[in-house]
């Protein structure tokens, strides 16, 4: 926020020589830690992502046409583990790859410390302009346009997976565009829920209020406001938030009628959940497929369909890729940043993993549009997801959102256990915030 | 008080009806052994099944025969890196263990038998030091890694652990106790320098503490979690690091993630089953106890 | 927690006699000898000291200033004298973690104690097969806690654990262990009780054994049922054995963190109402998660000072009873 990480006092220098100076005294040898030593003149990048990126392919491909490039992947799969190791890393000064991921939550928090990444306009990144959202890309530039954090990967659009298995069950239609057409808005999901819930037992409707919360809130604050806990200047919003407070009330509204199976997204048990089929929709953004898929498992193929979202368009997530100041060869991983984020390969990423592109080039290209995904009964992933894309709006998410929505989703968390009433869950939840802000 | 086991081999009435296990004894050690062994029986059991294993009514409670295929994707599993996991562990269990040995039973030993200025001062500093709590230091600690540059790399998980104030102080208990101080006169007057005297007349009488010493030093190390959570990267992970990596799958495997556990178990299990007997011994001679 | 130590004090042996510098009477062998009587005892206890100076002493007093700061990993560094201390000492939810922690304490530590005792009594009779017996009952010391809390968790999960299967066959349908502040500190107390009941159980055992058995024997003449004997005889006896695992499943329960933690899904806050969150999560949640490492400082010291004090209350205690006895 304020000053750059300031250097340590010496009296820590002087400590740290002492400890060192101890060590090879005792003969503890140095490991080889994780580096880009080059050795006959072959440069090691490495790569840092979280949960999926689909990279593989591309990565060989890069390797293959550049020689001199070994790539090191590492990959974090738990967001909530990545950022506190990333942000230690960025802070310590070592330890980052070469090039690393950042999640748009992470991302606002380090637009406030620039000077800590590579200015990928240094890097001939300007000219790549037109290949991304607008908001995608203004999103990592800081504010006064000189400098470039991070280049967009991809958006996280948004529909609702359903079972189409119990859809039948219930004697509700399967087809993906009459579902669609069932809930043109939340209040028609809520409705659905409820004949649903009439007719199925074992299985609920709902996965559960925060992976719910969490998509109407990114669909809510893109369509109006365009802000989620915190304005653009920062201030903690959230209490005064209308689209906080509409996809809090929906929340709520679904949990009241008895339709959640009460589980939290990501957790070992929401997905044992959906390998036991224990509910009948999710809201899904497009990364959100990959995730279905591996946890439901193949005696589920061909049983989960996608629909449209109800309430409009809307983008839930999506990442960047960032070069940090630290790294020893900034030139040849902003050029490994350049071409991972580069429309071709957002389209070879699309369809390893169905990270939706943050290139309209991309979105519009026909292997993307046409792109049916075989496990979601074949549905026409690439027009549902690429077709609500380009009318995505910018959504302002500020520094503290990640932890200020911790607490929101605490709080629905206890209202789901029973232990909170609603009006007592809104009002911890926005004490909580405060206490995260300030 | 010298604490040793009487073994009271007289026979006779009184003492069978004074000693002996009644029904209710034996059901309840039996309940208990079920209860201890239960977990770790169910973590071989889920080792070798599916992951179908979790949601199916009643849970199965037999081996399945799937370890094979558990085993290669827990080895060829890409995130969790656990070769190296186990390697590093060894190594790190390993380092720790020898010199924890060496440098405590130096220390204790001149707790014990060496006279010098401050000694008392500096038992007693020693024992508070006991009392601070590990986690504390943690985050000055990882400061200090990172500082130095160490973070990710192993020997942040072996150099501040190489001797512990438990270690010393039960050293030096178990000296005391089990070192006459005729035998360093003895040897004193045959002109061994100190060194020396403790490499030929200490050392082997301290034997039996510095087993368990040991088994108990490789256990905490092999099973420390924290402080290689904090201070390592996920390229470079300890045992218990890689089984957390496993754990933190977006996709969660429960055959895979018992597969981990029973692997990083089995190891510690084998020496336990090789050195059990040592151990208890350690722990009702009052080696641990001091 | 870490390995718990079994300390009793014991009258120590008279230290060795000065070293008789006999073997130096003079010139190069004899200054040798002087030193090394003189320096060893030095040279043999500096590793430690050493060791501990870098990782140990060097992180506490460092703490102490960190404390001292509004310290953020990345941004500000800001003298603010004892401000930290006297916002966590006014944060409810640091009272919230040390409620917790005291409360899994007492939940944890009362019945492992007494199921230890109980199970040494049972150990303490003669049987078949004792040395297999220990170690059947030593073995959950050897998993790691990571190991017992992925294993445990599973057992307490809502939906497929195995726990609420058998819950099922009496009436209890789909508890959810981590909901509520009793249950989860129930099954955190198992996690913690299952791993190191069997080791204290040995430390009493080996206690009972060093209780004369002409103590048993007179009493059983007297007509005294087992049970008399293991309340006047045995119990008594064991007192400052009892006192001193107390203590040091003090240091140990203070500092309880992977269970909870694990038991959680890696969830720094302790549950949905931080009905789990002991103060090392805290700590924790504060430096790792808020990176206010000013304020994670000022928990840690406060933990310690609790630490302190709950040991030294433990003390006073111990030799009071101690002092009975002798």
């Amino acid at each position: 926020m304020r000053r750059p990480h300031p250097r340590a006092p010496r009296r820590f220098r002087t400590i740290s020589s002492l400890v060192t100076a101890a060590a090879l005294a005792l003969g503890a040898a140095a490991c080889g830690g994780g580096g880009s030593e080059s050795s006959n003149g072959t440069i090691t990048l490495t790569v840092d992502t979280f949960s999926t990126f689909g990279y593989e392919e591309l990565f060989a491909r890069y390797e293959a046409d550049h020689p001199g490039i070994k790539i090191k992947h590492r990959n974090v799969v738990q967001l909530d583990e990545y950022l506190p190791r990333l942000e230690r890393w960025i802070a310590a000064g070592r330890g980052a790859g070469d090039v690393v991921a950042l999640e748009e939550g992470i991302l606002t928090k380090f637009m406030a410390q620039p000077d800590r990444f590579v200015n990928l306009l240094d890097h001939g990144a300007g000219s790549m302009q037109g290949g991304f959202l607008d908001w995608k890309w203004k999103q990592a530039l800081t504010r006064d346009g000189k400098h470039l954090v991070g280049l967009g990967t991809d958006v996280g659009g948004l529909a609702m997976c359903y079972r189409t298995d119990l859809f039948a069950k219930a004697g509700l239609p399967t087809d993906r565009e009459k579902v669609g057409a069932l809930w043109r808005t939340w209040d028609d999901y809520i409705a659905t829920g409820r004949r649903y819930t009439g007719k199925v037992k074992d299985a609920k409707f709902v996965d559960g209020a925060v992976n719910l919360y969490n998509s109407i809130l990114a669909q809510q604050a893109s369509q109006t406001v365009g802000h989620t806990y915190f304005d653009t200047g920062d201030k903690l919003v959230a209490g005064t938030n209308p689209a906080v407070r509409s996809a809090w009330d929906t929340t709520v509204k679904m949990q009241q009628a008895g339709l959640s199976a009460g589980l939290k997204s990501f957790e070992p048990s929401w997905g044992t959940g959906l390998k036991e089929a224990r509910f009948a929709t999710i809201a899904c953004p497009s990364w959100m497929l990959g995730v279905i898929k591996e946890n439901a498992g193949a005696q589920a193929a061909g049983k989960w369909d996608v629909a449209a979202i109800p309430g409009g368009a809307g983008s839930r997530g999506g990442s960047f890729l960032a070069v940090p100041k630290q790294s020893a060869h900034p030139k040849e991983a902003a050029e490994l940043a350049k071409f991972l984020t580069g429309p071709d390969s957002q389209i070879t990423a699309f369809k390893a993993r169905n990270n939706l592109p943050s290139s309209p080039k991309a979105l519009g290209d026909p292997a993307v549009t046409s792109f049916r995904n075989e496990y979601f009964s074949d549905a026409p992933v690439g027009e549902i997801y690429a077709g609500g894309a380009k009318a995505l709006r910018p959504l302002y998410l500020g520094a503290d959102n990640n932890p200020v929505g911790q607490r929101f989703e605490d709080a629905l968390l206890a209202l789901e256990q029973g232990k909170l009433a609603p009006d007592a869950a809104w009002r911890k939840a926005l004490a909580d915030a405060e206490r995260e802000a300030r | 008080m010298i604490i040793t086991g009487p073994r009271g081999r007289r026979r006779g009435g009184t003492v069978a009806a004074l000693w002996g296990a009644g029904p209710l004894t034996r059901i309840m050690l039996a309940a208990t052994i079920v209860l201890s062994m239960f977990p770790i029986y169910w973590m071989f059991v889920v080792a070798t099944r599916t992951n179908d294993v979790v949601g199916s009514v009643p849970p199965p409670v037999v081996p399945g025969g799937e370890l094979g295929g558990n085993l290669a994707r827990l080895f060829g599993d890409e995130q969790a890196r656990f070769t190296l996991g186990l390697v590093n562990s060894a190594i790190a269990a390993s380092t720790v263990t020898v010199s924890t040995l060496l440098f405590a039973s130096l220390a204790g030993f001149a707790f014990a038998k060496l006279r010098f200025r401050g000694r008392n001062a500096a038992l007693l500093v020693m024992l508070a030091t006991m009392m601070v709590p590990v986690q504390m230091g943690i985050i000055p600690l990882y400061m200090l890694m990172a500082e130095i540059g160490w973070t990710g790399r192993l020997q942040a998980v072996i150099v501040p652990f190489l001797v512990t104030g438990f270690g010393v102080f039960m050293m030096r208990q178990y000296t005391l106790q089990a070192l006459p101080d005729e035998l360093i006169e003895a040897a004193r007057i045959d002109g061994c320098s100190t060194p020396r005297i403790y490499w030929s007349v200490v050392l082997p009488v301290l034997r039996p503490a510095m087993a368990v010493l040991g088994l108990f030093t490789f256990m905490q190390t092999w099973n420390e979690f924290i402080w290689p959570l904090a201070v390592l990267d996920p390229d470079n992970p300890t045992v218990q690091y890689s089984l957390n990596l496993l754990n933190g799958a977006y996709y969660t495997d429960y055959s895979l993630m018992f597969t981990g556990t029973a692997v990083a178990t089995l190891p510690l299990l084998a020496i336990f089953l090789l050195f059990g007997r040592q151990l208890i011994g350690g722990i009702m001679d009052g080696a641990l106890k001091a | 927690m870490s390995a718990p130590v079994h300390v009793r004090s014991r009258p120590s042996p008279k230290a060795a006699p000065p070293p008789s510098g006999r073997a130096g009477g003079g010139g190069w062998s004899g200054r040798l000898s002087r030193w090394d009587i003189r320096f060893s005892p030095y040279l043999f206890i500096s590793p430690y000291f050493l060791l501990f100076a870098l990782f140990g002493l060097f992180p506490m007093g460092y703490t102490l200033w960190v404390a001292m700061h509004d310290w953020e990993l990345i941004g500000s560094r800001e003298f603010t004298g004892l401000e930290n201390f006297r916002l966590v000492l006014t944060d409810p939810q640091f009272w919230n973690s040390v409620y917790n922690t005291a409360g899994m304490f007492v939940v944890a530590t009362v019945p492992q104690l007494v199921m230890a005792l109980l199970l040494a009594n049972a150990l303490n009779r003669r049987m078949r097969g004792q040395t297999l017996l220990r170690m059947g009952v030593l073995a959950p010391m050897v998993t790691s806690i990571a190991a017992v809390a992925i294993v445990f968790s599973q057992l307490f999960s809502r939906d497929f654990g195995l726990v609420n299967w058998v819950l099922g066959w009496f009436g209890v349908e789909g508890l959810d262990w981590a909901a509520q502040r009793w249950s989860a500190w129930l099954a955190i107390s198992v996690m913690v009780d299952w791993r190191w009941t069997g080791y204290n159980a040995l430390i009493y055992l080996a206690a009972m054994q060093s209780i004369p058995r002409d103590l048993y024997e007179a009493a059983a003449i007297d007509g005294a049922s087992r049970r008399r004997q293991f309340w006047t005889i045995t119990l008594p006896m064991l007192r400052p054995t009892i006192i001193f695992t107390a203590i040091i499943s003090t240091i140990g329960g203070f500092q309880l963190f992977t269970e909870p933690l694990l038991f959680g899904n890696g969830d720094m806050a302790g549950g949905s109402l931080r009905q789990f969150q002991t103060v090392t999560m805290y700590m924790f949640e504060n430096a790792f998660t808020r990176f206010d490492y000013g304020y994670a400082s000022a928990v840690s010291w406060l933990l310690f000072l609790l630490i302190l004090l709950g040991s030294l209350l433990n003390f006073l205690w111990l030799r009071r009873v101690g002092g009975g006895r002798a």
